[in-house]
C-alpha cells in the first residue's frame, strides 16, 4: 500500500491468514511486514476468520505485506443428496448453536447484503419447496454465470448487491453477494467466502476467472450432514481443490482482507499480487507476488 | 362515571349533584355570555371526570391516592383563578424557560417539549409491585445477555432459538467472550402499559439507551416549578436518589479511585441530543463525541486543551455497531477506532456494555416467561404482551390463523415484506392480497415476523382545554444499578399520553403529550412524615471538596472560542447599523455626514453583513440586521451562535440559554425608529449574553476561550473600523461614528470637552488601556489568558500563541496616536489573524484528525 502524503496513527485489520476449514490444512504460514508495527495482535475474528491487527505510531508512507503458506486440500465428497428447501429451513431453525459457522448466523441481511425483494423474486423459479438445496444453489450460480457480465470497473468494493443485480455485471464479490442474498431471501443460510484460486489450471483445463487476484465465492448450508458447500458463481463451479479458503463471513465486510483507519487525506494506492502454484497433487502453495490486480476478482 | 367523584356518596345522590352542578355552570355561562367550562375555585374539577371505573387510573385508585390527585388538581384550578386551562400556559412557560426541547425524525430545528400539567399519580403500594417486577425483569435481561455473550447455554439447551439471537441487528458477535467488568446492563428503560382491568404489562425493553430518562427529570422540574409545593403535598417521592445511584453505579466499575466519566453522544443531529446534553450537565459527566476521543496503549483519552486526559468510564448513547470502526462497522464516522481494545485491557467501563441491545427484539418477549422460569426458577411478576415469534412452525400457524386479533410486527425492527419500515401493523388491516403475500413471505422467512396481542391501555386524566378528559397512556420506567450493583428504580418515569392511540414507537410522536409520573405516599404525607426513600443503602459520604470545572475537550474549547467571536461580531454589527441610522438621520441638518454614511455602508459590506454597499441607509441597516442571506448579518450570526450554543448546551446555564434562544427583535423595514430599537435590543441582549455566560462559566479555561474569542474579534473589528471610517482627513462625523462604535463618545467629551480630533479619538479607541472596548485592552487580556492557559512545552519556552499575543500587545503599546497609519493597522489586523490561527493549531482539533479515513478504500 502506498500513501502519497503519508498517514499517521494507522490501525489496520488484516484477514490474510487462512482460517480452519473442513478439507483444508494450512502449514508454514508466514507474514512479513517491511515496516514493523508499534503493536500487533493476532486472534480469531467474529465469524470464521483470523485477524491480525497492526498499529503504527510513526508516519507511514508505504507498507508491504507478504504472506506465504502451504495448503493441503482434501475436498470432502460432494453429497449425493441434500435436503429439500422446506426441510432445510426447518433444520436450519433447529440447530442449537451460535458458533462462527452456525446456520442461524447466515440467515439475515447484513451491512453489505441487505435482504432484497427483487433478487428474491428473481431467484424464486429455481427454489421450489421440494428442490434439494445444493441443486437450487447450483442452479442460481449457473444463472448468475449466464446472465451476468464479468467486468471490473462497473462496481467497487462498496457496491451493494442490488446495484450489481440491476447492472447484471460486476466481479466475484458482486456475484457472491447476489447469490447470498438470493439464497437468504428463501431462508437458506448462505455465507461469503474470501480466498484464493490456483493461478494456472491443470493441463487441458481453462484458466479460472479471478485467478490472478484475491477471489470470493459463496457457501450454502446444506443441512447438518453435508454442512457448508462452497459455490463459485464466477466460474459456475463448486469450490473444491482449486479454491483456498481464507475466511467466511456474512458478506465482504466481515472478511475484508485489509481494512482499517488512519489519519490523513492523501491519495493511496494498493497492489495485490497473488500466485497459487501446485506443489504436488493434492497440495497447493500460495505465494504472494508476481501477477497484479486492482481488486478482488 | 367515576368512583371517587364524590366519596362514599350513593350513586343517585352523586348523579343528582352532577346534574345540579352542570345546571349551575350552564346558568353562569348563560348569564355572563362567556365560555366558562371549568369549575369554580374550590370545586373539585375531577368531579366531572368521566373515566371508566376500571380502565382509568384515577377512577381505580385507592381513596387516599384519589384524594391526593384531587388535591393536586384543585390546587391547579385555584392557581389559575378557577381556569384549569391556565395551568397549561403556566407549564409551557416553565418548559420554555428550562429550554426542554426535542426533535422528531426529519426535524431540522428542535421543538419545544410537550408536557401536560397533570401528572400520572400512582400509589406507593401499587408501585411497590411494579418496581419488584421491573427489578426482576432487569435481572432476567442481564442473565440472558450474559448467557448469549458467555456460555450460550440457553441456545445449546434449546430454550432460546439461535436464529432469535442472530436476527437482532444489535447482536454483536465480536462481543462473545468479552465480559464486562461486572455487568452487561447498567441502565435500562422498560415501557409499561396498564390494562383495562388494572394489570401492568411490559410493552418493550430498551437495553441500549434509556431514552427519556432526562425528560423524566426535566418534567419533574417543570411541574414542580409550575405548581409550587403541590407535588410535595401529595407526598411525591423524589427522583434524586435514582440519579445518585446512576452516577455512582457507572463510576463504580472504574479502576482508578477518582474516575473520569464521559457521556458519548453521536452529536447534535441525534434525536435525543438535548436530553444527552442535559444529562451530562446534571450528572457532571463530560459530554464528548467520538472525534474528541482517542485510544492509546489500551486506554481511552479525551483530547483537551491541556493534552490527552484519561477517561475511565463511558455512558454511551451510540449504537454498538457505530462505536468502533475497527471492530464493528468500518463505515462509522462517529465512533472511536480501537475503543474495544481499551475494554479488552480492562481499562474502560462502558454502560451499557456493547451488544446488550440483543434483548430488545420484539420477538424476545415470546421467550421471556419461559426464560424467567429457566434462569430464575420463578414466574414473571410483570407479564409482557402475549407474543408469538413465527420462527417456530406452531407459532407461525397460530399467527396466520388469528391475524385479525393480532398486531403484526417485524421481529427485529428491520424492513421486511409488508412492513417496509420495520414497524407494526394491525393484522386486521391487511387486505386479502396482502395476506397472500404475507403467507408467501412466511413460507420463506417466517422468522422475520412476530405477532402480539392487541393491548388495551388504561386512561388517565389529561387536561384538554379547560377540562380533564380520559386519555390512553403508557409509562416508561427507568432502572439503574447503584455502586453495589443493585438495581434502583426511578420512582415514576416518563408518562406518554397519546392523542392518536399509537403508543408503540420509540420516541414522542407529533401529537403526543408527556406527563410527570408521581409515586405518592399519601399516608406519609398526611402524617407529615418525610417520605421513605426507595433505596435502602447506607447514607453516602459527602464527596471530597474539589475545585475547577473539570476538563475542557479541545472541541468544546473550539466551540467556545467561536461562540465568543460570533457574539462579539453580532453585537458590533448591530452597533454599526445603529450608527449608520443615526448618521443618516442627521443628513438633512448636516450634509457633510454623507461621506460617513457611505463609509459605514462600505464597512458593513466588507464585514459581510450586507450583500451590497449601495442604497438607502435604511435598507442597508435593515439588511445588516435581518438579511439571512448575507453571511455575517446579525440574523446569520445569531443562527451560528445558536448552533454553537447547542453544542455547548451542557456548559451553558439556563439563563444564558434563554437569552440566546430569544429571537431577533422585530422591526419595520424602512422605519428608522423601529430599526434603531431592534439594533439596540440586539446590543443589549448581546451584552446580557456575554455577562450571563461570564458570570456562570466558572473562571476556568472554558470562560477563557470564550473571552479569547471575544477579545480577538473586538480588537480586530475596531482596527478595521478605524481603517474603514477614517479617510486621510477625517471629518467630525467620521470620528464621531468611530467613537460611537467603540462606545466612547461620552468618555471623549468628558475628557476633551471639544469636537472629535483624530489623534485623541484614535488614542481612546485603540491605545487607552482603561477603555474596555479599546484595542489595547483586548490585547492585554489576550496575553493574560494565554499566560493562564496550560502550556505544552516543558522547556520553559512559551507556546506560539503566548509569544504572538505578547508581541502584538507590545507593538500596540509602542504606538503613538499621531503616527498610526492604515498600513500599521493592516499589519496589526494580520497579526490578530496569525494569533487566531496559532490558538487554533495549539488548542483545537486539527483538520486532519477530523479527516480520519476508513480504509475500506484500501481495496480500490
Amino acid at each position: 500500500m502506498h500513501y502519497r502524503t503519508g498517514v499517521s496513527d494507522a490501525r489496520l485489520n488484516l484477514r490474510l491468514r487462512p482460517a480452519a476449514w473442513p478439507g483444508q490444512t494450512v502449514r508454514d504460514f508466514t507474514m512479513v511486514l517491511d515496516v514493523p508495527p508499534t503493536e500487533r495482535t493476532d486472534g480469531p475474528g467474529p465469524y470464521l476468520s483470523h485477524v491480525t491487527t497492526l498499529r503504527y505510531d510513526k508516519r507511514l508512507t508505504s507498507l508491504r505485506i507478504v504472506t506465504e503458506f502451504t495448503a493441503d486440500l482434501a475436498p470432502l465428497p460432494v453429497p449425493q443428496a441434500t435436503p429439500a428447501l422446506d426441510a432445510l429451513r426447518q433444520l436450519a431453525g433447529d440447530q442449537r448453536t451460535l458458533g462462527p459457522l452456525a446456520p442461524a448466523a447466515y440467515l439475515y441481511g447484513a451491512s453489505m447484503t441487505p435482504l432484497d425483494e427483487v433478487i428474491g423474486a428473481w431467484a424464486a423459479p429455481d427454489l421450489l419447496p421440494d428442490t434439494p438445496v445444493l441443486d437450487a444453489a447450483r442452479a442460481l450460480a449457473a444463472r448468475i454465470h449466464r446472465e451476468f457480465t464479468y467486468a471490473s470497473g462497473v462496481t467497487t468494493s462498496r457496491t451493494l448487491p442490488a446495484e450489481a443485480f440491476a447492472a447484471k455485471a460486476g466481479v466475484c464479490q458482486d456475484f457472491a453477494h447476489v447469490l447470498i442474498v438470493a439464497l437468504r431471501m428463501h431462508g437458506i443460510p448462505a455465507g461469503y467466502v474470501s480466498g484464493y484460486l490456483r493461478t494456472l489450471p491443470p493441463p487441458g483445463r481453462p484458466r479460472l476467472v479471478g485467478a490472478d487476484a484475491m477471489h470470493a465465492w459463496a457457501a450454502a448450508w446444506c443441512g447438518p450432514d453435508a454442512g457448508w458447500i462452497g459455490i463459485d458463481p464466477t466460474n459456475n463451479s463448486l469450490a473444491r481443490d482449486d479454491h483456498i479458503v481464507l475466511g467466511v463471513g456474512r458478506d465482504y465486510a466481515d472478511v475484508t482482507p485489509v481494512n482499517g483507519v488512519f489519519v490523513g487525506g492523501g491519495k493511496q494506492s494498493t497492489d495485490f499480487r497473488v500466485d497459487v502454484v501446485p506443489v504436488d497433487e493434492p497440495a497447493a502453495e500460495a505465494v504472494v507476488p508476481p501477477t497484479t490486480a486492482r481488486r478482488t476478482g | 362515571m367515576c368512583r371517587h367523584g364524590v366519596l362514599r356518596m350513593p350513586r343517585t345522590l352523586y348523579e343528582q349533584r352532577r346534574k345540579f352542578v352542570k345546571g349551575r355552570i350552564a346558568a353562569i355561562m348563560a348569564s355572563q355570555g362567556v365560555g366558562l367550562f371549568g369549575p369554580e375555585p374550590g370545586i373539585d374539577p375531577l368531579a366531572w371526570y368521566a373515566g371508566d371505573p376500571g380502565a382509568d387510573l384515577y377512577c381505580a385508585s385507592t381513596p387516599a391516592v384519589a384524594d391526593a390527585w384531587r388535591g393536586f388538581v384543585a390546587g391547579l384550578a385555584r392557581q389559575g383563578g378557577g381556569q384549569l386551562g391556565a395551568a397549561q400556559t403556566q407549564i409551557d412557560r416553565h418548559v420554555a424557560e428550562l429550554g426542554i426541547a426535542f426533535r422528531l425524525t426529519g426535524d431540522e430545528q428542535e421543538r419545544s417539549w410537550p408536557l401536560g400539567p397533570v401528572p400520572i399519580v400512582i400509589g406507593a403500594s401499587e408501585w411497590r409491585g411494579i418496581a419488584a417486577g421491573l427489578v426482576q425483569r432487569a435481572e432476567l435481561l442481564e442473565a440472558i445477555v450474559a448467557d448469549i455473550y458467555g456460555p450460550q447455554r440457553l441456545v445449546r439447551e434449546g430454550h432460546l432459538p439461535a436464529a432469535m439471537v442472530s436476527g437482532s441487528p444489535h447482536f454483536a458477535r465480536r462481543m462473545v467472550g468479552l465480559a464486562p467488568p461486572r455487568h452487561h446492563l447498567q441502565v435500562l428503560a422498560i415501557d409499561l402499559a396498564r390494562g383495562p382491568t388494572g394489570e401492568w404489562r411490559v410493552l418493550a425493553d430498551r437495553a441500549r439507551f434509556a431514552v427519556g430518562v432526562g425528560y423524566a427529570l426535566e418534567n419533574r422540574l417543570a411541574v414542580s416549578r409550575a405548581t409550587g409545593g403541590a407535588l410535595a403535598e401529595m407526598g411525591t417521592r423524589r427522583q434524586s436518589d435514582f440519579f445518585d445511584a446512576l452516577r455512582s453505579g457507572i463510576a463504580a466499575d472504574c479502576q482508578r479511585s477518582e474516575p473520569r466519566v464521559a457521556l458519548l453522544t453521536p452529536g447534535r443531529f441525534s434525536q435525543s441530543y438535548p436530553e444527552q446534553a442535559y444529562l451530562a450537565r446534571h450528572l457532571g459527566f463530560s459530554l464528548v463525541e467520538g472525534r474528541d476521543l482517542v485510544v492509546r496503549d489500551g486506554r481511552l483519552f479525551v483530547r483537551t486543551i491541556a493534552g490527552l486526559k484519561r477517561i475511565d468510564a463511558l455512558w454511551r448513547w451510540i449504537n454498538t455497531h457505530s462505536i468502533d470502526p475497527l471492530n464493528f462497522d468500518t463505515r462509522s464516522r462517529i465512533g472511536v477506532p480501537g475503543l474495544l481494545s481499551a475494554c479488552e485491557s480492562g481499562q474502560l467501563a462502558v454502560a451499557n456494555w456493547m451488544g446488550g441491545g440483543v434483548v430488545e427484539s420484539r420477538a424476545m418477549s415470546a421467550f421471556i416467561p419461559r426464560l424467567c422460569r429457566e434462569l430464575r426458577g420463578e414466574p414473571l411478576l410483570l407479564p409482557n404482551a402475549a407474543t408469538w415469534w413465527c420462527g417456530g412452525p406452531a407459532e407461525r400457524d397460530h399467527v396466520l390463523a388469528n391475524l385479525d386479533d393480532l398486531v403484526l410486527s417485524s421481529s427485529f425492527r428491520t424492513p421486511v415484506a409488508l412492513l417496509p419500515d420495520g414497524a407494526t401493523r394491525q393484522g386486521s388491516s391487511l387486505s386479502g392480497e396482502e395476506r397472500d403475500r404475507l403467507r408467501e413471505a412466511m413460507s420463506r422467512r417466517a422468522m422475520d415476523y412476530t405477532a402480539q396481542e392487541i393491548i388495551q391501555v388504561s386512561t388517565t386524566p389529561c387536561l384538554v382545554g379547560n377540562r380533564l378528559e380520559p386519555r390512553g397512556f403508557t409509562l416508561r420506567a427507568f432502572l439503574a444499578r447503584d455502586a453495589s450493583g443493585a438495581w434502583t428504580v426511578l420512582p415514576g418515569g416518563l408518562g406518554r399520553i397519546s392523542q392518536s392511540g399509537e403508543l408503540r414507537t420509540w420516541l414522542m410522536g407529533a401529537g403526543d403529550l408527556s406527563a410527570d409520573v408521581c409515586i405518592v405516599d399519601p399516608v406519609a404525607a398526611a402524617a407529615d412524615q418525610p417520605s421513605p426513600r426507595l433505596t435502602l443503602s447506607a447514607p453516602e459520604e459527602p464527596p471530597a471538596i474539589r475545585r475547577g470545572a473539570g476538563l475542557l475537550p479541545s472541541q468544546a474549547a473550539d466551540n467556545l472560542f467561536w461562540f465568543g467571536r460570533y457574539a462579539e461580531r453580532c453585537q458590533q454589527t448591530a452597533r454599526a447599523a445603529r450608527t449608520l441610522l443615526q448618521c443618516a438621520g442627521d443628513l438633512e441638518s448636516d450634509p457633510a455626514a454623507s461621506g460617513t454614511v457611505q463609509r459605514l455602508s462600505q464597512m458593513l459590506y466588507r464585514w459581510g453583513a450586507v450583500s451590497s454597499p449601495y442604497g438607502r441607509a435604511l435598507d442597508i441597516a435593515a439588511a445588516a440586521l435581518g438579511d439571512g442571506t448575507a453571511g455575517s448579518s446579525v440574523a446569520s450570526l445569531e443562527e451560528r451562535m445558536r448552533s454553537l450554543a447547542l453544542l455547548l448546551r451542557d456548559r451553558l446555564s439556563r439563563d444564558s440559554w434563554r437569552a440566546i434562544s430569544r429571537p431577533l427583535a422585530p422591526f419595520v423595514p424602512g422605519n428608522a425608529e423601529s430599526l434603531i430599537a431592534a439594533a439596540e435590543a440586539t446590543i443589549e441582549r448581546g451584552a446580557a449574553i456575554q455577562r450571563l455566560i461570564a458570570d456562570t462559566l466558572s473562571r476556568a479555561d472554558a470562560w477563557r476561550f470564550l473571552d479569547v474569542g471575544l477579545c480577538l474579534e473586538r480588537a480586530s473589528l475596531i482596527f478595521q473600523a478605524v481603517n474603514a471610517l477614517l479617510p486621510a482627513e477625517p471629518s467630525a462625523d467620521d470620528l464621531g461614528a468611530l467613537l460611537d462604535l467603540a462606545d466612547a463618545e461620552a468618555l471623549y467629551i468628558g475628557r476633551y470637552m471639544t469636537r472629535p480630533f483624530t489623534a485623541p479619538a484614535i488614542d481612546i479607541v485603540l491605545l487607552d488601556p482603561e477603555q474596555p472596548r479599546g484595542a489595547i485592552f483586548q490585547t492585554r487580556r489576550l496575553v493574560q489568558h494565554m499566560e493562564a492557559l496550560p502550556q505544552l512545552r516543558h522547556s520553559g519556552r512559551a507556546d506560539p500563541p503566548l509569544r504572538l499575543a505578547r508581541q502584538l500587545h507590545a507593538r500596540i503599546e509602542a504606538l503613538e496616536a499621531e503616527h498610526v497609519t492604515h498600513a500599521v493597522i493592516d499589519d496589526l489586523v494580520d497579526g490578530l489573524g496569525g494569533l487566531s490561527n496559532a490558538i487554533g493549531k495549539r488548542f483545537f482539533l486539527q483538520q486532519d484528525v477530523l479527516r480520519r479515513r476508513g480504509a475500506e478504500a484500501l481495496l480500490g
